[in-house]
């Protein structure tokens, strides 16, 4: 079934190559969601020829286990992919059902979607800045920045991100029924339409946050210009020297919305499938291996040990989806590259551009707030039960781009796939850990906000798109 | 929490009756309300003035359903809202369902909740062990609890209505278990009493292993026995209940008399209430031997 002939070629110049070089793996990599691991083949400088950074979460085949399942059902099953951005995931599965079925919602149930989607982009970039921080330094000093430490100024900061949090949780809440997978969209619009009452405390609470979401953006980006000016950050002990390309690639971007999302639905939509295509890991990612080269300073606990074996190709857990043929990065920067040409390249920039999104998270709440009707319909008269037709909503989540495609046939899923920010990351982030020392392979790693659950399914659709494997368990 | 942690602030009269801090026969000074009120108008009086304070800003009440006498659980968050629930529907109303919609879409902060026994049981569990119930914990800022001996399904009531004692549900003014009978009032001012015998085997079964007659763990409690009619026997349990008692007390809300002074007063409800417990007690136990070498599950006693 597969092609060993090439699988065997790769992995001969592979090994050809690794005699100049080094392998160095961090495993697990932290500070993000998910389970991951960077195989990084490095010169003697310690630079980073070839990077992969791989999923190892466990494929849980949400894609497959969703056939047969109804079109209401599927998206709340999607939901529980991630914990982070849930919203993302039931926005897009639901979207998409509405558009293979072609279901119009109406416009309170929209602005309720739009207020819950910008309210989760507001905590999870929150969420985000404590993972981020540990790396970072306060300016002028040696200090990296402890998020948990009670000394000041860290500890404001650390309350102001966790007061921004409760806030984006209370208004997906309220308008979205649960922060955590909310229960309140379904196929045609929402459940539930929020009181005056409810529509007043979302008001009052974004208008709190506006104040501090302009405080903390302006805090963040002052922390990573400080980086930027750097020659050097410690790790383990050690001074390593920073790049000024940290984190440069020559990827596309892709981006469907600036804030909330497209679907085929839509009159001018965002993306187009035709420009999709997903590779095999197999043909993309490095094969077998030996790691060649440890440190066990590496903080915390070291890295692997020499000798163990490692092989990308079989073991990344994502399939990787290209578009027009090549891989692209998603994700806050995408978003202002697409539609407000935005031009910084590397982690700093695209840290940047992440911390810029704050604010029009609350601006967008704010303004559905004043269009939204408490008495306002929010479930469609009609709900047609489908023909089998494909339907694909992209939603803009906190990290980028998540597609979902759907065949609906009489309320029952026939297909569906989901095309996830950080999958379509993982390979556009391999390529940017090219140049830099290793041991800040981590920092480029964590500017993309990975999201590794998210990106975990085996659903492989080649250029025809036709199904050519499915690795569910292995 | 509110439930009480100063045990000598606490009469424990008899086991029966919970725990409290005062127990009062009362009813509300508001005409307006005594004139639909099953009782002395106590929790749509104490609701009305929790709201009016801004002790709370809504309340899951017992509103009218689809069917006459089918009570639909609501949020109210007017005065308005609160009057259309007064009055008993001997049939089950599913009160907590509402309770973390409360904090939803109603974007309240400060709940209030009116039920039986169990539906303050509910809430109680759900405040100290909240499955599934984020933000609720927090928001329950009162909760009165109803006496209930024991209730039905709509279906038993429409029997007992329609078929025992010959009247349309819809021709009901009021329906009342007291003295010993199931009292059904018409509009046009016909009276039927049945004798509870009757009533029996139309009750909900789940309502058999029930220990708790007069609403042990909510702030405030209040049912009608022990009290003369148009009266409430209130029994006020929790500091947050007696705090909110009080207050509602000195603006003039209630009319109250010390319960040692009323007919039948808190002896009888005692009685009943032993009654209950016991005879549940006893259905609880036979579960253990229900089969042969084995049993049914006991939920007071959890997983083993």
């Amino acid at each position: 079934m597969w092609n060993y002939t090439g699988i065997a070629k790769r992995t001969r110049e592979y090994h050809e190559a690794i005699i100049l070089s080094k392998i160095v793996e961090i495993s697990p990599t932290t500070r993000h969601e998910g389970h991951s691991k960077l195989v990084l083949k490095v010169d003697d400088a310690g630079i980073i020829e070839r990077g992969d950074w791989l999923s190892i979460t466990p494929v849980r085949g949400v894609e497959k286990l969703a056939i047969g399942k109804t079109m209401d059902q599927v998206p709340k099953i999607a939901s529980r992919v991630c914990g982070i951005c849930p919203i993302a995931h039931t926005l897009a599965g639901i979207e998409s059902m509405e558009a293979s079925i072609r279901c119009e919602i109406p416009r309170d149930a929209k602005l309720l979607r739009i207020i819950l989607q910008s309210a989760n982009r507001l905590h999870s970039h929150a969420l985000h800045n404590i993972l981020t921080l540990p790396d970072m330094y306060l300016p002028g000093t040696d200090t990296k920045i402890n998020p948990f430490s009670p000394q000041e100024p860290v500890r404001s900061v650390a309350k102001r991100i966790q007061r921004l949090r409760e806030i984006g949780q209370t208004i997906g809440e309220i308008a979205g029924g649960e922060a955590v997978h909310p229960s309140n969209p379904r196929v045609g619009g929402m459940y539930k339409a929020c009181t005056q009452q409810a529509k007043t405390k979302m008001y009052d609470l974004a208008k709190e946050a506006l104040v501090l979401a302009h405080e903390q953006m302006d805090f963040m980006i002052a922390i990573l210009r400080n980086y930027q000016k750097r020659d050097w950050a410690e790790v383990g002990g050690k001074q390593i020297p920073i790049p000024k390309t940290l984190g440069y690639h020559n990827q596309g971007y892709m981006a469907a919305h600036p804030m909330y999302g497209s679907s085929s639905l839509d009159e001018c939509p965002g993306w187009n499938p035709d420009r999709w295509t997903d590779v095999r890991p197999w043909d993309w990612y490095m094969g077998e291996g030996e790691v060649s080269l440890a440190d066990p300073s590496y903080p915390i606990g070291g890295t692997s040990p020499v000798g163990t074996k490692v092989n990308p190709q079989m073991e990344a857990c994502t399939g990787v989806p290209l578009y027009d043929g090549s891989p692209v990065e998603v994700g806050p920067r995408a978003r202002l590259v697409q539609f407000k040409n935005y031009d910084e390249k590397g982690t700093i920039g695209q840290q940047v551009a992440r911390q810029m999104e704050y604010p029009d998270c609350l601006y967008t709440i704010i303004n559905a707030l004043d269009e939204y009707n408490p008495n306002g319909k929010v479930l469609a008269d009609h709900i047609p039960q489908g023909d089998g037709s494909l339907g694909w909503a992209a939603n803009e989540a906190p990290r980028g781009t998540d597609v979902h495609l759907a065949k609906v046939k009489d309320g029952r899923v026939l297909y569906y796939e989901m095309l996830v920010p950080t999958t379509w990351n993982f390979p556009t982030c391999s390529r940017a850990l090219t140049g830099a020392p290793w041991q800040l392979a981590e920092v480029i790693v964590r500017g993309y906000d990975p999201c590794v659950s998210c990106a975990t399914h085996m659903i492989v659709i080649d250029e025809d798109k036709r199904l050519v494997a499915q690795k569910l368990i292995q | 929490m509110p439930l009480m942690r100063h045990s000598n602030e606490v009469r424990e009269m008899a086991g029966e009756l919970g725990k409290y801090k005062l127990c009062v026969s009362a009813r509300s000074a508001d005409k307006a309300i005594l004139k639909k009120a099953q009782d002395g108008g106590i929790v749509t009086q104490l609701f009305k003035f929790a709201l009016e304070e801004g002790i709370i800003d809504g309340a899951i009440v017992a509103g009218p359903g689809d069917e006459p006498w089918r009570p639909r659980p609501f949020i109210a968050t007017t005065v308005e809202e609160l009057m259309t629930s007064s009055g008993t529907k001997y049939n089950i109303s599913p009160q907590v369902s509402w309770i973390k919609e409360a904090t939803r879409s109603f974007g309240l902060d400060k709940i209030g909740i009116v039920g039986t026994p169990c539906q303050m049981q509910a809430v109680r569990k759900g405040q100290l062990y909240p499955v599934g119930l984020r933000d609720v914990p927090d928001k329950i800022k009162l909760a009165i609890g109803i006496f209930c001996m024991e209730n039905f399904s709509y279906q038993s009531v429409k029997q007992l209505v329609e078929d025992h004692a010959a009247m349309k549900m819809e021709a009901v003014k009021k329906m009342e278990i007291g003295k010993g009978k199931f009292w059904v009032y018409g509009q046009r001012g016909q009276v039927v009493q049945l004798p509870l015998k009757v009533t029996h085997k139309y009750e909900q079964p789940g309502c058999h292993v029930c220990l708790d007659y007069v609403a042990n763990l909510a702030d405030v409690s209040t049912g009608s026995v022990g009290s003369p009619d148009g009266w409430s026997t209130v029994f006020v349990r929790t500091r947050n209940g007696d705090d909110i008692w009080s207050k509602a007390i000195a603006a003039g809300c209630f009319e109250t008399k010390p319960i040692e002074q009323v007919k039948p007063g808190l002896e009888l409800v005692t009685k009943l209430a032993t009654e209950k417990i016991t005879k549940n007690q006893k259905t609880v136990e036979e579960r253990a031997k229900f089969g042969v070498n084995k049993g049914l599950r006991n939920p007071y006693l959890g997983p083993k």
